[in-house]
């Protein structure tokens, strides 16, 4: 576990952390030399092949998929949590119309952490009744930000849904189709946990202070919501959306590729091959753009990859998961400037994870400074 | 509310505090770690890669090198920009501290330039009316980090004007944030205490403008000096778990005011921040010098750590403990204690300012002498929340305080990073489950 025992190693680190193994973790495995992927031993494939959010939430949580009796009480807890805080939705109305919409997110997350019950115990046992209320208070106030970027009111929870089709239902307002949901249900499955990511790394650096999950998931968020992390689905989407035709974007995608440009979308800390995540919501993107009469915009899709994995694919810079998201997640109609939120659904899953098995003994996480005078 | 809690004759931490700051650690010896690793000072940038030797919770993990503050374990010094916290604490107000710390302004910059920080900081206190009444409508008896936290993310709300272009954080100023802070502590203070609220003075200090909300009257010179140094002690702790925080947040580029809500999170955390509230809730539970030993004996061998020891670089003394317990000497004589009773200004409630810091020396002293053989010392955060609770503060509120000040500190760092940002992403070793079918769940 990270932080635990006492073992001290010595190590070679690039500026940000690169190359800094943090400690150990039985929770993702992932393979940046091969392109895979896997939670608790499960291959992402078969994951997003056979099953839902709900059971890959549980195995990524407690460490085993559920048999049926812990999968309907878990289930259970998720539906009982549907309804966040009500003055946590409607401080949605006071904000600016203009603020960013993951600030008035992290805003209703900050007034629904003002309305727990036990917000000051932050025992172990405590800890574990977290995780059912955040993943579900959150998409209750994900839905309601969404929404009120459209001016749209909040659509009130129902308990009849499976999670991705809730947050489909009370996001949009109608209730998603078969397709639609698996679309979304898969996003979330590929999405649910990636290491030690920047935004891993901050809440679970909240949570070696001994203070609560929802503060460290709010941290996380923080970080999911910069633009170089999080922020890089809309820009790698907005980018597309700019180009009209194939021609055009290999022309462009030339033209950039000379002048050394970083396209968003492409290249990743731990993958240098394929992204094992891109190659499952390829499928759903397509069919999900072709259903909606923008076969085009999968066509250019296609074009820019190829011609800039062709030109750096030989220094390990390939497409990354955040530069197809987009391609789900605007047809199925989600507003392109809130694309880290239902992405924060998901992976909030993993940091609470991290958070849950550094805690009975984790040190408060303090790397250290070098000061240099400044003479 | 009184301030100086009535002596309620229990022996021993009131079962509820016990219960809400349950150290994550209880078993272990280490009590709190409320202060960041520091490798020695040097003169020469660091060429990257570097080595160096990692322990658990990243310990001695090169994350950057810094120019803000140099925390010296070695030598027990602490300095911003160079400049010794002696010379500092005492010398100069919180808001020239910030200045220091962020904008690198001296005593030695021109007056213009001091000038424009200092009213720019001053400046950015008035509230938009929606975020206090966002923070009135919260419950009164929420924790106050909480509700500061839900403030500063309102107010980040407010921040943008409409057209302003989303990409990008460099539309925020980072740094209106420090005085912001002060009066979204001082609209906290008063919402819990059921006060109205209360228009800050612009010509007053931010030291000035936050005590005199809290004391709800003009406070005196000394108290304004006094909660000027405690701010100034607060401001920079090196890279500790909260400015670390803000630290990567800012790494990914998010907009300012979510760095200090991650930041604000860390430090409510009962290892960080709350070890303040939680050895003042200590300290005002005991009755006497004799029974607050006894409590220290007790939890030590239950195995519990004492809030407010302990600290990662420095192993011996903590050179701002000095300079708070001296302050806490001289102080003590003035502590502010609120009236109970309009009719009668002068009949106050509560211990006086004496007997709270002999308790407090009397916890230390017993503390010393138990844990300083395994090198563990008072930190920062016993003499500053004892402080704060003469200024007027509740052990609740401390938190507050600390974040007042330390906001400085986290937006310099913050800065200062972005300044050659490098998203920050550590890997970890797997060593869980070898790859395994998936089996469907009837037969599981």
């Amino acid at each position: 576990m990270i932080g635990r025992g006492t073992k001290v190693t010595t190590q070679t680190i690039g500026r940000g952390l690169e190359g800094l193994v943090a400690g150990e973790s039985q929770i993702s495995r992932i393979d940046g030399t091969k392109g895979r992927l896997r939670y608790r031993g499960y291959a992402i494939e078969d994951l997003a092949a056979y099953v839902s959010f709900e059971e890959v939430s549980y195995l990524i949580l407690r460490g085993e998929l559920p048999d049926r009796d812990a999968l309907d009480e878990w289930k259970r807890k998720l539906v009982h949590w549907r309804r966040a805080p009500r003055p946590a939705i409607d401080v949605l109305k006071s904000l600016p119309k203009h603020a960013h919409p993951l600030a008035q997110f992290r805003t209703a997350m900050s007034i629904a952490a003002c309305h727990i019950p036990e917000a000051g115990d932050t025992s172990e046992s405590a800890e574990w009744r977290r995780p059912a209320r955040i993943l579900a208070w959150t998409s209750d106030l994900a839905a309601a930000s969404i929404r009120h970027i459209r001016g749209e009111k909040p659509v009130a929870p129902r308990d009849d849904l499976g999670n991705a089709a809730h947050i489909l239902w009370q996001a949009l307002g109608r209730e998603p189709d078969p397709d639609d949901t698996r679309a979304f249900e898969t996003c979330l499955i590929v999405h649910a946990e990636h290491g030690l990511h920047a935004a891993a790394l901050a809440a679970l650096t909240v949570a070696s202070t001994g203070a609560d999950l929802g503060g460290a998931v709010l941290a996380g968020m923080g970080a999911l919501s910069g633009m170089l992390h999080g922020g890089a689905s809309q820009t790698a989407y907005e980018m597309l959306r700019q180009l009209d035709s194939p021609a055009d974007a290999r022309e462009w995608a030339r033209r950039k590729l000379e002048e050394g440009h970083r396209f968003a979308g492409f290249g990743h800390r731990v993958y240098k091959t394929h992204d094992p995540r891109v190659r499952l919501l390829e499928p759903y993107a397509e069919r999900l753009l072709e259903r909606s009469g923008r076969s085009q915009r999968w066509d250019v899709f296609r074009a820019l990859r190829d011609e800039v994995e062709g030109a750096l694919g030989g220094k390990g810079i390939y497409l990354n998961v955040d530069g197809i998201t987009g391609l789900i997640y605007e047809p199925l109609g989600l507003p392109v400037e809130s694309f880290s939120i239902p992405f924060c659904l998901a992976i909030q899953t993993g940091w609470m994870a991290h958070c849950l098995e550094y805690m009975p003994d984790g040190r408060v996480i303090e790397p250290a400074s070098v000061y240099v005078s400044s003479d | 509310m009184s301030v100086v809690r009535r002596r309620t004759g229990c022996r021993t931490l009131a079962p509820k505090h016990r219960m809400r700051y349950r150290p994550a650690m209880s078993e272990s010896n280490q009590p709190d770690e409320s202060s960041a690793r520091s490798a020695p000072c040097r003169a020469e940038p660091l060429d990257w890669p570097v080595t160096c030797r990692v322990g658990p919770g990243l310990d001695g993990a090169i994350a950057t090198e810094t120019r803000v503050s140099c925390v010296d374990g070695e030598t027990a010094s602490l300095r911003y920009r160079g400049v010794p916290i002696e010379d500092l604490a005492g010398s100069v107000t919180f808001e020239e501290a910030a200045g220091l710390l962020i904008e690198d302004i001296r005593l030695s910059s021109p007056e213009e330039t001091k000038r424009e920080w200092r009213d720019r900081v001053r400046a950015s206190r008035e509230l938009p009316p929606e975020v206090e009444a966002i923070v009135r409508s919260l419950p009164s008896d929420t924790h106050p980090t909480r509700l500061l936290r839900a403030g500063v993310s309102a107010l980040g709300c407010f921040e943008l004007a409409p057209g302003d272009d989303l990409a990008g954080s460099q539309q925020w100023s980072d740094d209106r944030i420090v005085g912001q802070i002060t009066a979204l502590a001082a609209a906290v203070a008063r919402h819990r205490r059921g006060q109205s609220p209360k228009r800050t003075d612009p010509t007053h200090s931010l030291a000035e403008g936050l005590l005199t909300a809290i004391q709800d009257q003009t406070p005196s010179s000394d108290a304004v000096d006094t909660l000027d140094l405690c701010l100034v002690v607060c401001a920079d702790q090196g890279m500790d778990a909260p400015t670390f925080t803000s630290m990567i947040v800012g790494s990914c580029e998010a907009d300012p005011y979510y760095n200090v809500v991650a930041g604000l999170s860390a430090l409510s955390g009962p290892r960080v921040g709350g070890a303040a509230e939680a050895i003042l809730d200590a300290i005002t539970a005991v009755d006497d010098e004799d029974d607050a030993r006894r409590w220290v004996r007790q939890a030590l061998s239950n195995g519990h750590p004492i809030p407010g020891f302990g600290h990662r670089v420095y192993r011996s003394i903590d050179p701002r403990v000095a300079i708070l317990r001296e302050r806490a000497h001289t102080f003590a004589t003035h502590a502010y204690a609120p009236r109970v009773s309009e009719a009668d200004p002068t009949a106050t409630s509560g211990v006086s300012g004496e007997a709270l810091l002999q308790i407090a020396r009397a916890v230390e002293d017993e503390a010393t002498q138990q844990l300083a053989p395994k090198g563990i010392h008072a930190n920062v955060n016993i003499y500053a929340s004892v402080l704060f609770h003469m200024l007027g503060a509740e052990p609740e509120l401390v938190p507050c305080l600390i974040a007042a000040g330390r906001v400085a500190g986290l937006v310099a760092r913050v800065r200062e990073y972005l300044g050659q940002n490098r998203i920050f992403r550590p890997v970890s070793h797997y060593v869980g489950p070898a790859e395994r079918p998936f089996t469907p769940p009837e037969e599981r």
